[in-house]
């Protein structure tokens, strides 16, 4: 009986170092099918049924590589890729936003592509994408969609009924405020933004861009830019609304989430384009009673950028022991077929935007994505006006996040929340030797 | 007399010198023999706390001279990271977060429980025992399901403000205004945790032999009197206890925080722990050492926050009723 315990016991401890040990790091059975392990971070559920599908499609279609796919929810993704990595065990595959893509080159974290992937996969990338994955040259990742980060959702049915026009929406922040506050209407607000520190932190890269035409900090990263007096408008238009009780003062949910506009609680509301896939989805009988601009301009300019142009790729590990395997899979499910990113856009409501010409080619025959009214504005009035999503440490953008939140609450002045917000980030500068880091 | 002083104090040997040697031997053997038993019988728990705690406390304070990359060497840079902690306004904002919140709690947490627990010991013992049950509830609910509940009743239209409203005031921003959302946080706080400290009270309380209050009211004491003079010196030892323990716990707050407001607004709830979290989660070699190098100074700082207690509460050797 004891022995028979200790066999159990051996045995236990055998599956669970086996399947440990395919947690990562490209592993080769006995049969030479080589394991490649691929983390996919939480998305919209159709983005996983999307990924699942193909995953299974890519196994069926060959034997030698399995491709073993996880789904690693967004809040523990960090910690859970820092202990794979601290392990040896990280994945072969993973998703990277285009924002970690060049610190991540500069740690080595990533196998360059260039050797791994046909050139063809790189000339069929758009060339305003080509840059957000791109380091000294060499490619260290392989782009999947753009996604802007802003754009300005309204219920035109409560427009109409405010006495505004809804086929003329606003076009300058003031005008955004004067619609607020006439959409503000008992227990309905008009409208929604993020007033999150960390959630502004990303989320108003785009209107940084389009107060100062800038981020706060210099070009080659050696100073920052803060307390430049274009950013105080953009703080005190963030305040005006959050204290003319024109948001709700107690958001539900974060920037990134729609629920609110779709269930009713907000007349406009400021969202990424992916909130049409999310309305699509959950909400349809919201989607008849609502309209997508470009965000409003501090001034109407309307080719200023309002909207950072994020978005997903695939990376293969440095540390990987399949690299060619890993990088095989990225070709056939990202630069391979153009029918197959089709597919993903035709899921996803057309709420996300290509970065290959020839899935472009591919979807023009496709009468849905042609006479999407959303994915026309967005795809003509705010894409081409985005900007690349900033590569310098997550610290300096949750700083200049945390003085738009100070304002908006109160906790300090404007001129004394940039003031702050540029000391934190000259320190963030300092200590992590940042001067001159700048990817060209 | 405790157990410990029954061991020590051994009767005194009667026997006659001739004897005295050889008893003394066998005497010292036994005691050999009874100190190797003690030290095997330590001797796992000192091996795990080697391996779990002193090893990796050891390896933490060596790595923490290095930046850390899972990806390139790692660089030494010796104490600069201790000095990037020190020098960090967040961490020490954090600290004193942490520090607020015990303030916030401990105490309040202390005073509700040594009142529960002085009526409970009032109570018929079925009465206690269904009270002791009641009270002990909140500690069985899971923080996280605490933290969803209180996030729906600080809503601008949550039972909170609903209660406000009655009295013609509100609603309040409960959990995004900077000077309010801690003292939120504190209310579910000192719910979750004073259940078992008003069971640790409640023992202490009835350890008091009962006399001695017999006698004091005979002495014409009154309610606060013997309160000041009895219940409170005597509970001090359980007090302590309570203190020591509720401040460190306090100060490391992570779930409430992390779940109902993410540490905001304007990190108003960024609790120490929640702060290395966070620093942790940004992916730069920077980020890893910082976040390695903060914990080890928290721990330092729980260290002399908990020296500090001792000090002031001046704690004495245990009084046997």
């Amino acid at each position: 009986m004891r022995r028979r315990g200790i066999v159990l016991l051996a045995i236990a401890a055998v599956t669970a170092s086996t399947a440990l040990s395919a947690c990562g790091g490209g592993s080769e059975d006995p049969a030479g099918k080589t394991t490649v392990t691929f983390w996919q971070q939480k998305f919209e559920d159709y983005q996983q049924a999307w990924f699942k599908k193909h995953v299974d499609a890519y196994n069926a279609s060959q034997d030698k590589v399995k491709v073993d796919l996880q789904v690693v929810p967004a809040d523990t993704w960090a910690q859970k890729l820092k202990a794979a990595q601290a392990a040896g065990k990280a994945p072969d595959i993973a998703t990277t936003s285009y924002g970690n893509v060049a610190p991540g080159a500069a740690q080595s974290q990533f196998a360059p592509l260039d050797d791994l992937l046909p050139a063809e996969a790189f000339t069929d990338i758009k060339d305003n994408v080509k840059g957000f994955v791109t380091v000294g040259g060499k490619h260290y990742a392989y782009p999947m969609l753009v996604e802007p980060s802003t754009v300005l959702y309204y219920r035109t049915d409560l427009v109409t009924a405010a006495g505004l026009d809804p086929t003329n929406p606003p076009k300058t922040w003031d005008e955004l405020l004067q619609w607020a506050t006439k959409l503000t209407q008992g227990k309905v607000k008009g409208m929604t933004i993020a007033s999150a520190g960390p959630d502004l932190g990303w989320s108003s890269w785009g209107l940084q861009y389009n107060a100062c035409g800038r981020l706060p900090i210099n070009d080659d990263w050696s100073k920052s830019t803060a307390t430049e007096p274009c950013f105080e408008k953009l703080l005190d238009f963030y305040k005006t609304l959050y204290q003319s009780g024109l948001i709700p003062k107690t958001p539900k949910v974060g920037y990134a989430d729609g629920a609110p506009y779709g269930q009713g609680e907000v007349a406009m509301m400021a969202g990424g384009s992916w909130v049409i896939g999310q309305l699509k989805n959950d909400f349809k009988a919201m989607v008849p009673k609502t309209a997508v601009a470009a965000f409003p301009s501090i001034d109407g300019d309307p080719a200023k950028t309002t909207a950072t142009l994020g978005g997903w790729t695939l990376t293969v590990d440095a540390k990987s022991k399949g690299k060619q395997q890993a990088a095989d899979f990225v070709k056939y499910l990202l630069a391979g077929d153009p029918a197959i990113m089709a597919d993903f856009f035709k899921t996803s409501g057309f709420s996300k935007y290509t970065v290959r010409t020839s899935v472009d080619q591919a979807l023009a025959g496709n009468p849905d994505a042609t006479s999407d009214p959303f994915m026309k504005v967005i795809s003509e009035k705010v894409v081409p006006y985005g900007k690349q999503e900033p590569a310098y440490p997550w610290d300096i953008s949750l700083a200049f996040g945390t003085a738009i939140e100070s304002a908006m609450k109160g906790k300090a002045d404007v001129p004394t929340s940039l003031k702050t917000a540029a000391a934190a980030i000259d320190d963030v500068i300092k200590k992590q030797s940042l001067a001159g880091t700048a990817p060209k | 007399m405790t157990a410990l002083d029954s061991r020590v104090a051994v009767p005194a040997d009667p026997a006659p010198d001739g004897v005295a040697p050889q008893r003394r031997g066998r005497r010292a053997a036994r005691r050999g023999r009874d100190n190797r038993t003690a030290y095997l019988m330590i001797a796992p728990m000192v091996v795990l706390l080697g391996i779990f705690v002193m090893w990796p406390l050891v390896y933490s304070v060596y790595l923490s001279t290095f930046k850390i990359s899972f990806y390139e060497e790692p660089e030494f840079v010796g104490l600069d990271f201790y000095q990037y902690v020190l020098d960090s306004p967040r961490f020490w904002e954090s600290i004193w977060v942490g520090l607020y919140y015990a303030v916030l709690t401990v105490p309040t947490g202390i005073v509700i429980a040594l009142l529960l627990a002085s009526f409970i010991k009032t109570l018929s013992r079925r009465a206690a025992a269904f009270m002791k049950t009641t009270v002990y509830l909140p500690a069985v609910v899971s923080t996280v399901v605490a933290s969803v509940l209180f996030v729906f009743m600080y809503q601008d239209e949550g039972v909170v403000n609903w209660m406000l409203g009655l009295l013609n005031r509100g609603p309040v921003n409960w959990l995004n205004d900077p000077g309010y959302a801690l003292p939120a946080i504190a209310v579910p706080g000192i719910w979750l945790s004073f259940g078992i400290t008003t069971l640790i009270l409640l023992a202490g309380l009835l350890d008091i032999p009962e006399n001695y209050y017999e006698s004091a009211q005979l002495d014409g004491a009154g309610f606060f009197a013997r309160l000041f003079r009895i219940t409170i010196p005597l509970l001090k030892n359980v007090l302590l206890y309570l203190l020591v323990t509720g401040f460190t716990l306090a100060i490391q707050l992570f779930e409430l925080p992390l779940i109902m407001t993410n540490g905001g607004p304007v990190d108003a709830t960024t609790t120490p722990n929640l702060y290395i979290f966070n620093s942790f989660r940004d992916l730069t070699p920077y980020a890893t050492s910082f976040s390695l190098t903060a914990s080890l100074m928290l721990f330092v700082v729980l260290g002399a926050i908990s020296l500090v207690i001792f000090r002031l509460v001046n704690s004495d050797k245990a009084i046997d009723g």
